[in-house]
């Protein structure tokens, strides 16, 4: 560690700082909402609808199939295009719609298979004490899948969290374009930079991916189930 | 069968219509616009010094981000700055996100095409680089079967490449200090850039040489979306405007000519 | 018919430039298909090697095994592509000559291996203990009982999650296109950026990945019931 380094390091640590924020701020608002759509959708997923739950596979499907990236490009640079007022974002909305819909991608699969995976005579008994479908639902079966969906939903946010760093490619000013905009001063310190912005991701990232292996080994089932979710395991879109 | 099929046409026909409509809507009012809204919003891409990039205080300064400031405050409105990687830019611009571009884009046959230019604001000279172990002298000297030139992505240098320099390969990067990192490392042999570009990575790094000779002289305008005809005659004007009260020859002395920004901005 | 429905969409989704760069895209397409296989390949052995490690229990070897798949797992793929393409020269001077796209599958196989390794990890802890000890008491060596009792039936499990994770893998490739391989992205970047036509760029890049990904679900699909019959056959015999 040279004088260099040092004099780099104060002078760009305050913008990668902001960046930062900028990402906890991205992070936590796709995390909200796309665990809220994603919920919603897997609830209705994880009751076998005939017309809604091939619906919501195809959803499923097309967020899985292409990088998201590409889907981020769509977000910003070609729904605008059709020319349709509630489909012109700004930056800002489109970054989070889109960050939103990909975390919700993941999250229906592990709401809809948590729902499934409770044994149907949990169903069966509640509808034989009179309970309406909601009401079973919310009583007896959600209830038990919490155990099996939260170490899952670790892992996602942790994805999340790394994939607001695609998001640098539009112009948010969020760490991964902080440490560009910092280069772009120390051309020669690029590595070194890139080094920095990787610590703050992984002084991000680690402690939660330390939670999520906590809540596996507490919940056993958890651990079993929640690495095939994560591994992401192609899910028939019955 | 035949129904559905003339009912998707129809359908799709009225599409076409209503997307039609909404951009001939948008074609007489843009200049009405920004003054109703009180905001000229301009894409920029953050690309490094002198054009457009992040001062030492944190602050978007460059010439073409000068030249944007000034036209805001001479219509009366603020401005607002819309940050993207250069690829990024023209999707943007027909996307609607701002109303124009203000980056150092050469109005290619086939950028004007698709886009509506103003006249130039300044222009600039391609120049190439390379690492100090290496024996060429001029660019020339770098059409060699072989060895592999860097530019950046989807910019006029990488047709510069293919054209001035035929028997190399040309290798696209994402930004120009990833141009200038690969060269460094020994990635590739050579690299094309701007000469304010070159001129700041040669300080930067010890082993980086600035080529002799220019290879061309390329006319950099900003850009709208082709239905803003009245905002294209307005920046024409503009340009007319300020380089008869001299406005622009002092910025171009500042950012361009001269390393005199450095001392404020560096 | 047909043609008219073709001009209708043409303003939207002009497919007659999209066809002008088939060779483009079909470079593309060959070379994420390839950066991926190879990928897949080589983090599937290193996985396996890892996997090993981790249950071997020794801890001179997995702590650092730990540490290695911590810190890939709690950073950007992004960051771990351009450390790899700035900073290998660095350390390993030859790498400096070595093409983007070997570069590309060194940082893409760093990135990918943790995650095949916690899969072929549960694989083999799914095998029932009985089964190896089995083995162990017919006289097999470690290497037998491995080869013979405990990978066929851990490659049953591991077999879903393993297609998933390869998913996944094309998926990533996308950001290679960043360190200047021509990959998918690419293709339809250079369409964007000579004929400033996004719609066309971009909807043919993802039409084109969910093409794959769908291959791939088949292909899973296909590979489960076959497991399912063989399995169950082993099983009744």
């Amino acid at each position: 560690m040279s004088q260099h380094h040092i004099d780099v390091f104060f002078s760009v640590m305050p913008f990668l700082l902001q960046g930062f924020a900028e990402t906890l701020k991205l992070s936590l608002v796709g995390v909200l909402w796309g665990s809220v759509l994603g919920a919603l959708l897997g609830i209705i997923r994880g009751q076998q609808i005939a017309f809604f739950s091939p619906l919501i596979g195809a959803y499923i499907h097309i967020l899985r199939g292409t990088p998201f990236l590409v889907q981020l490009y769509i977000a910003y640079f070609v729904l605008p295009n059709t020319g349709l007022a509630w489909l012109m974002w700004d930056s800002q909305t489109a970054a989070f719609a889109s960050l939103g819909i990909y975390t919700s991608s993941y999250v229906t699969e592990i709401v809809s298979a948590a729902i499934r995976a409770i044994p149907r005579g949990q169903w069966e008994a509640s509808f034989a004490v009179g309970f309406t479908r909601m009401q079973s639902l919310r009583h007896v079966i959600l209830p038990q899948s919490v155990g099996l969906i939260m170490p899952s939903l670790g892992g996602v946010y942790v994805n999340l969290i790394k994939a607001t760093s695609i998001v640098s490619v539009v112009g948010i000013a969020e760490l991964t374009r902080q440490g560009e905009i910092s280069i772009l001063r120390f051309p020669a310190d690029i590595l070194y930079i890139y080094l920095l912005v990787a610590l703050l991701y992984f002084a991000f990232c680690f402690p939660v991916l330390m939670t999520v292996d906590w809540l596996e080994r507490r919940t056993k089932v958890g651990a079993k189930y929640g690495t095939a979710v994560l591994s992401g395991r192609l899910e028939a879109a019955e | 069968m035949k129904r559905y099929l003339r009912l998707l046409t129809a359908a799709l026909g009225l599409a076409a219509m209503v997307v039609g409509q909404s951009v001939a809507h948008a074609a007489d009012t843009i200049m009405d616009e920004i003054l109703q809204r009180g905001e000229l919003r301009v894409g920029v891409q953050t690309q490094g010094a002198p054009v457009s990039f992040v001062n030492k205080d944190g602050e978007r300064a460059g010439l073409a981000i000068d030249i944007a400031r000034m036209m805001a405050d001479d219509l009366g409105v603020k401005l607002v700055l819309q940050d993207y990687d250069w690829k990024g830019l023209i999707p943007a611009l027909l996307a609607g996100k701002f109303d124009l571009i203000a980056a150092d884009m050469t109005p290619t046959a086939e950028r004007t095409a698709a886009l509506l230019f103003s006249r130039p604001f300044f222009y600039q000279e391609t120049v190439a680089f390379t690492t100090t172990d290496k024996p060429y002298t001029t660019w020339q000297d770098l059409n060699v079967a072989g060895l592999n030139i860097g530019a950046v992505q989807g910019g006029t240098y990488v047709t510069a490449v293919k054209e001035f320099l035929p028997e190399t390969n040309v290798k696209e990067f994402a930004s120009g200090p990833t141009v200038a990192q690969a060269l460094s490392a020994g990635r590739i042999d050579g690299a094309l850039s701007d000469l304010g570009n070159v001129r700041g990575y040669a300080q930067e790094y010890d082993n980086l040489k600035l080529l002799d000779g220019v290879i061309t002289r390329e006319p950099l305008a900003f850009a709208t979306r082709k239905e803003n005809v009245h905002l294209k005659f307005w920046m024409d004007n503009y340009v007319e405007l300020i380089s008869a009260n001299h406005k622009l020859d002092r910025l171009l002395d500042y950012w361009w000519n001269t390393t005199a920004w450095q001392a404020d901005h560096k | 018919m047909l043609e008219l429905l073709g001009q209708q969409i043409v303003p939207i989704y002009n497919y007659r430039i999209v066809l002008q760069y088939a060779d483009e895209f079909s470079r593309g397409i060959g070379n994420t298909l390839s950066a991926a296989a190879a990928s897949l390949v080589l983090s599937i052995a290193f996985g396996f090697l890892l996997a090993l490690i981790r249950l071997s229990g020794r801890s001179w070897l997995t702590y650092p095994a730990a540490a290695y798949t911590h810190s890939i797992r709690a950073t950007p793929l992004l960051l771990q592509i351009y450390i790899v393409y700035f900073g290998l020269p660095l350390l390993i001077p030859a790498t400096g000559r070595w093409s983007e796209v070997v570069l590309g599958v060194i940082a893409l196989t760093l990135h990918t291996t943790p995650y095949m390794a916690e899969i072929i990890r549960s694989g083999i802890v799914s095998v029932p203990r009985g089964q190896r000890e089995g083995a162990i008491a017919v006289g097999m060596t470690p290497i037998q009982q491995y080869r013979h009792i405990i990978l066929p039936q851990a490659f049953t499990n591991t077999l879903p999650p393993l297609l998933g994770q390869s998913a996944i893998l094309v998926k990533d490739t996308s950001l290679l296109s960043l360190i200047t391989v021509f990959d998918l992205v690419s293709a339809g970047m250079l369409l964007n950026s000579e004929r400033i036509r996004p719609n066309e760029g971009f909807l043919s890049v993802a039409v084109i990945y969910l093409a794959i990904y769908f291959v791939m679900l088949m292909l899973s699909r296909v590979a489960e019931h076959y497991l399912a019959g063989t399995s169950r056959k082993a099983r009744t015999a």
